[in-house]
């Protein structure tokens, strides 16, 4: 960094994309708050959340897939994959406490099946993930056919469903404790400095002797196992699974990556563009909900605000709006 | 003389502060060969650019049958009768000759006339002299190939005048021979031909007048018999070139630290054998085609060789990856720095430490940013990368510091066998110069280097001993004293097979 | 046989890849299924095949020139619904009116997503996936909460796909998928012989060489977007008049089924090459194998989708494989030609 004084330095952070989401987060609280007393109450804070935490862990690591220049379409399958094989293997009768590291497994193992495809055979990642999210979503069903399954333990639905530390629930602190850690990793480690330059020049990389496929095979598995964390969650929140858990869902995880600042092309982006997305979502859905706009409406909102977040940018308003490239590349 | 067919009269062209162009004027004639030569940056591309409509001048007019134009892209540059084309040609792969020639044409009804179509397509490329089938998928094609199949679609476009950008810098001696035909032939035929080059001699062969810029200024227009290769060079630097061609001292040691044995790769290259010795430059020439290339990768663990041998510090070696031989000590430059070499758009700092990320890693796993920019830092003094800072990203650089910062990377990994592809294409000649005593440098420390380089000079120039490839057979190892250009040349284009 | 084969053209080698795969298909379900291969399993297959089809051709129009384009469930459902509702206000209506309408209506979808995609050079991925979001929601508004039932739609609109036009033996040739074949096939002339129709292949190969070779990128992606709109629009139509009953998450997840059939039917998902052959084969085989696991015994009518993604990533691996094969023999044979050559001038 070069020298800048204090003011003109925080000038330049509101000038990149992230700053210019975090107004918007801001106009949107106020607005929200303006609309309903209930709006900043912690409880209906807590509750925000955790109606699309399943999506949000997700996204966050959709953002190391993407910035990878890949991507991955079959989290929202695997989510119900992993929630209907929990189902499955409490129904045959399995202890739960040994079900949940069966099912990550089971969430490892698929994003190993992606990974193999993508990154040994050579497949894109578009089409390989396009097969899985059709292939098991198919397996979702093939294990619980078309029952649905509740009754699970009473501590297992507690811990999706009650506080955890306080009236914070489990899901909630797995989702900052994640996030915390995933920053760290992309931000400042060498591994995640190797996940912006392969997305960056996939052969420049190999050239200086990163092994490529290892590393889109870590990261496909580590989206397959996370996918299956947030399938279990899902499971626990609602207290029961069906062959359609999560359904769709991979199209909302990506709307909120890109939203946040993540080049489909690969190379650029952060962690915390793809928070303040998140929290712009679910903020704006909160704040459209109090207005009585149906669900169906909020996603044609985002997905406006989507194609506007591409455009953006390009107005310069004054200098206001900066570069929408930036992380760790640009820096 | 009848009036020109393209003129540039005193344009100036300006990106924000930066003088691209100033006062450039030239003149074009119908069934010429007007070759324009400059280093690197000389501003040769932005004229190309306001030929063919991409740029428009800030100052000065282009004037088309002594018309002032106003060429406003290049399609508009097209109906003019202007085109160009590149180094790289621009076919599409999964169309067939006739379809790519004929792609952009407009009218002519609805529906392709395959026949009308085919038999066109053949009268061009017969008159531009090649033997191709017409009905052949474009991805098939050698890059020779596909650059006659821009001419024709040029021709089809009733091209006047066509502009070659470094055409045959890809080539093989024998395809560069054929496409300078073709531009003669095409001159003779009233077209006006603008050839960009970097091979001063070629020009000899293929161009009625010859244009000398620098800085973005002309420096110099004469008929080529009125000129010569010292001449040239020396208006194209503007100053004498001192030791450029000038051959370094010999800093071989006894330590043989890399002995090579037969080295094959089925269908590529076949028993490569040479030993390199501590403090030594091996210089490996040959035409584009030799294979030089893909033994340096077979070296570098990217496409493992299939038998032979390699010694390596007195033990046997086998690599099947980058990270295997660069943990031998083996570094690999890459001759193509944009789509192989740097990760253009981040910063000089991270490609600076990218080979050698390991080693700038904290306790848990984390980049040591501080240590990272040092090294940079240092680099950048040592090498003289002009930046204003280490931050900056690297595409912003010029090709010469470009070419130091992958250079940097490498020398970071204090290797103990540098191999060196084209170290100097494509970069000025000042740049080349410093190039050259940076690997003389780390030579002269102990490093062993191979220097691939099509660049004969430089060959010369460089290389303490040099291999002679020809289409993936080792021809000769030359001591310095023995070679020459002609020699490597023979050998090169197996000249020497023939006659003896 | 492999000189043979190496020397026929790449998609045709495809299509005859698949057609041989289909049959294989259709042979092996023949041994597990009694009385498998007979006139209802046809009309069943051509009748969902009739708008597949369209959707297929849509889709693969776009993909070869590099994009995709997710909103075309969307689309699909909205033209299906608005099309039922003018038809309901105006049961006289002209039927040829009526599918203009619904091609019309599809279209301007499309170059809704075409002016972003060209003009404004936003990645079509990121337009569709919204106007995929976007569309839906215009259709939540305009359906207000209420949906089109087939008591609300003409008679001759509701029987017009399942009329016989032809039979051959007991496979009965119904109108929605000879009009829906009819149309693939004019689709695949269009784009093998007609001028313009080739630029979108040299766009999707190589965009930059296509822009300087004079092709005006812009307008080509945009018509490309607009002509998949309008076959969307039209597969609205069959959809409407097949179904009856329109609610508003009709055509719901068409996007991705309708790029695994062009995938499948080897349309290069980085575009530039492929057929609306190939993908119309697609489009059938990926029917008929769902079609035939509900009635396999052998195995639970769920594993339906499972083999269906198993079939996909299977083919497209195949497929990459046997092609890398194809060119390196094909670059072997071109170095002995001529090493030949060579030797005999030498």
């Amino acid at each position: 960094m070069t020298e800048r004084s204090t003011l003109s330095a925080m000038w330049a952070r509101v000038q990149t994309w992230e700053g210019f989401l975090v107004c918007a987060l801001i106009f949107i609280v106020l607005m929200n708050t303006a609309l309903s007393p209930q709006f900043m109450t912690l409880s209906n804070q807590i509750n925000l959340f955790q109606l699309s935490i399943e999506k949000i862990i997700v996204a966050l690591v959709m953002t190391f897939v993407i910035i990878n220049a890949e991507i991955d379409l079959s989290v929202g399958s695997m989510m119900g994959l992993a929630a209907c094989a929990f189902g499955f293997l409490f129904q045959q009768g399995v202890n739960p406490v040994l079900v949940i590291p069966i099912v990550l497994l089971i969430g490892a193992a698929g994003g190993a099946l992606n990974g193999y495809f993508i990154s040994k055979v050579g497949l894109p990642s578009l089409v390989v993930t396009l097969a899985t999210l059709i292939g098991f979503r198919g397996l979702a069903r093939v294990l619980v056919e078309d029952r649905g399954i509740t009754d699970f333990p009473d501590w297992f639905d507690r811990l999706g469903q009650q506080g955890l530390v306080g009236p914070i629930p489990l899901a909630i602190i797995a989702f900052f404790v994640l996030f915390a850690i995933l920053y760290v990793v992309l931000q400042r480690s060498g591994f995640g400095r190797k996940t912006y330059v392969i997305g960056t020049n996939r052969d420049v990389a190999a050239f200086a002797g990163i092994d490529t496929a290892r590393h889109k095979m870590i990261l496909f598995i580590a989206s397959g196992t996370v996918s299956a964390f947030a399938g279990l969650l899902y499971a626990a929140r609602v207290g029961a699974v069906r062959g359609d858990v999560a359904l769709g869902f991979e199209l909302d995880i990506i709307t909120m990556v890109l939203l946040g600042g993540v080049s489909i092309f690969g190379g650029s982006g952060t962690l915390l563009g793809t928070l303040l997305a998140i929290l712009i979502v679910l903020n704006l859905r909160n704040g459209m909900a109090l207005l009585n706009i149906t669900g169906h409406i909020q996603t044609g909102v985002i997905g406006i605000l989507l194609i506007a977040s591409v455009l953006l940018p390009r107005v310069n308003l004054g200098g206001f709006l900066g570069t929408r490239k930036q992380g760790e590349a640009g820096s | 003389m009848t009036a020109p067919l393209l003129t540039l009269d005193r344009v100036s062209k300006r990106f924000g502060s930066t003088h691209a162009l100033t006062d450039m004027s030239l003149n074009l004639f119908a069934g010429e060969v007007h070759a324009i030569v400059g280093e690197n940056g000389a501003g040769k591309s932005t004229m190309i650019k306001i030929m063919t409509g991409i740029h428009q001048p800030n100052e000065g007019r282009v004037l088309v049958d002594d018309e002032p134009r106003m060429i406003a892209g290049s399609q508009a540059a097209r109906e003019l009768g202007i085109a160009a084309i590149y180094q790289e040609p621009m076919v599409f792969p999964d169309l067939d000759v006739a379809e790519n020639i004929f792609i952009s044409q407009v009218g002519g009804g609805l529906f392709q006339n395959k026949a009308g179509q085919r038999r066109e397509a053949r009268a061009l490329i017969e008159r531009i002299g090649m033997d191709l089938d017409v009905d052949r998928a474009a991805s098939g094609l050698t890059l020779a190939e596909q650059q006659a199949v821009e001419i024709a679609r040029a021709l089809s476009q009733d091209v006047r005048v066509l502009i070659m950008d470094e055409p045959t810098a890809s080539l093989s001696a024998h395809e560069a021979q054929q496409l300078r035909r073709i531009a003669r032939q095409l001159a003779s035929d009233g077209v006006s031909v603008v050839y960009i080059s970097h091979r001063l001699e070629e020009i000899f062969e293929v161009a009625d007048r010859v244009t000398v810029i620098r800085d973005g200024e002309h420096i110099s227009t004469n008929p080529i018999g009125e000129t010569d290769t010292d001449t040239m060079i020396a208006e194209m630097v503007g100053r004498e070139v001192g030791n450029y061609f000038a051959k370094g001292e010999n800093h071989a040691r006894d330590e043989v630290i890399l002995s090579v044995a037969n080295l094959s790769l089925q269908g590529v290259f076949e028993d490569i054998s040479f030993e390199l010795k501590r403090g030594e430059v091996l210089a490996m020439a040959g035409l584009i085609g030799a294979r030089r290339t893909d033994v340096a990768l077979a070296l570098f663990g990217i496409t493992p060789a299939t038998t032979g041998s390699v010694i390596y510090k007195g033990q046997p070696l086998t690599v099947t990856s980058p990270k295997q031989a660069m943990d031998a000590g083996i570094a690999y430059v890459s001759e193509d720095r944009r789509k192989l070499g740097l990760a253009m758009p981040m910063a000089i700092r991270a490609n600076i430490s990218l080979a050698t990320l390991t080693g700038f890693l904290t306790r848990f796993g984390l980049i040591d940013r501080a240590g990272e920019k040092a090294t940079a830092d240092r680099f950048r003094e040592r090498l003289a990368i002009r930046t204003p800072d280490v931050e900056t990203e690297v595409g912003m650089l010029s090709g010469g510091n470009q070419q130091k910062v992958m250079l940097a990377k490498w020398l970071n990994m204090n290797p103990d066998l540098l191999i060196f592809d084209e170290p100097t294409r494509g970069i000025d000649v000042g740049a080349k110069a410093e190039v050259h005593d940076l690997i003389r440098t780390f030579v002269k420390e102990g490093g062993a280097a191979i220097v691939i380089s099509s660049d004969l000079p430089e060959v010369l120039a460089m290389g303490d001993r040099i291999l002679v490839m020809r289409e993936g057979q080792q021809m000769a190892i030359l001591d310095h004293d023995e070679a020459s250009q002609e020699r490597i040349m023979t050998l090169a284009t197996g000249q020497a097979g023939a006659a003896a | 046989m492999m000189r043979v084969l190496s020397n026929l053209n790449p998609q045709t080698l495809r299509i005859l890849a698949l057609l041989l795969v289909l049959t294989l298909v259709i042979l092996f379900f023949s041994t597990q299924i009694s009385n498998y291969l007979n006139g209802r399993l046809f009309n069943r297959i051509s009748s969902s095949v009739a708008i597949m089809a369209l959707i297929a051709t849509a889709q693969t129009l776009v993909i070869l020139t590099r994009n995709i384009d997710l909103s075309v469930g969307s689309i699909v459902g909205f033209t299906a619904f608005a099309t039922g509702s003018l038809i309901a206000a105006f049961p006289n209506m002209n039927p040829l009116l009526l599918v203009a309408f619904s091609m019309l209506v599809g279209a301007g979808f499309g170059a809704f997503n075409g002016f972003f995609v060209a003009y404004a050079r936003v990645p079509a991925i990121i337009v569709t996936l919204a106007t995929m979001a976007l569309f839906r929601s215009l259709l939540v508004e305009f359906a207000d909460g209420k949906s089109i039932t087939s008591s609300l739609l003409p008679q001759w609109l509701t029987s017009f796909p399942n009329t016989p036009l032809f039979e051959i033996g007991q496979f009965q040739f119904r109108a929605a998928f000879v009009v829906a074949i009819v149309i693939v096939f004019a689709v695949h002339i269009a784009l093998q012989r007609l001028r313009v129709a080739r630029r979108l292949y040299a766009v999707g190969s190589n965009p930059e060489a296509a822009e300087m070779a004079g092709i005006n990128l812009k307008a080509t992606v945009f018509v490309a977007f607009v002509c998949s709109g309008a076959l969307a629009g039209l597969a609205g139509f069959m959809f409407l008049a097949r179904f009856g009953n329109i609610t508003v998450v009709a055509g719901l997840g068409f996007e991705l089924k309708s790029v695994a059939a062009a995938v499948v039917g080897g349309v290069n998902i980085f575009g530039g090459s492929g057929t609306v052959l190939g993908a119309l084969i697609g489009a059938i085989l990926v029917d008929l194998i769902e079609t035939s696991l509900v009635r396999w015994q052998l195995v639970s009518e769920f594993w339906r989708e499972a083999v269906l993604g198993a079939l996909i990533l299977t083919a497209v691996a195949l497929d990459a494989i046997v092609m890398r094969r194809l060119i390196a023999l094909r670059a072997a044979r071109h170095h002995e030609k001529r090493e030949q050559k060579m030797e005999g001038t030498g």
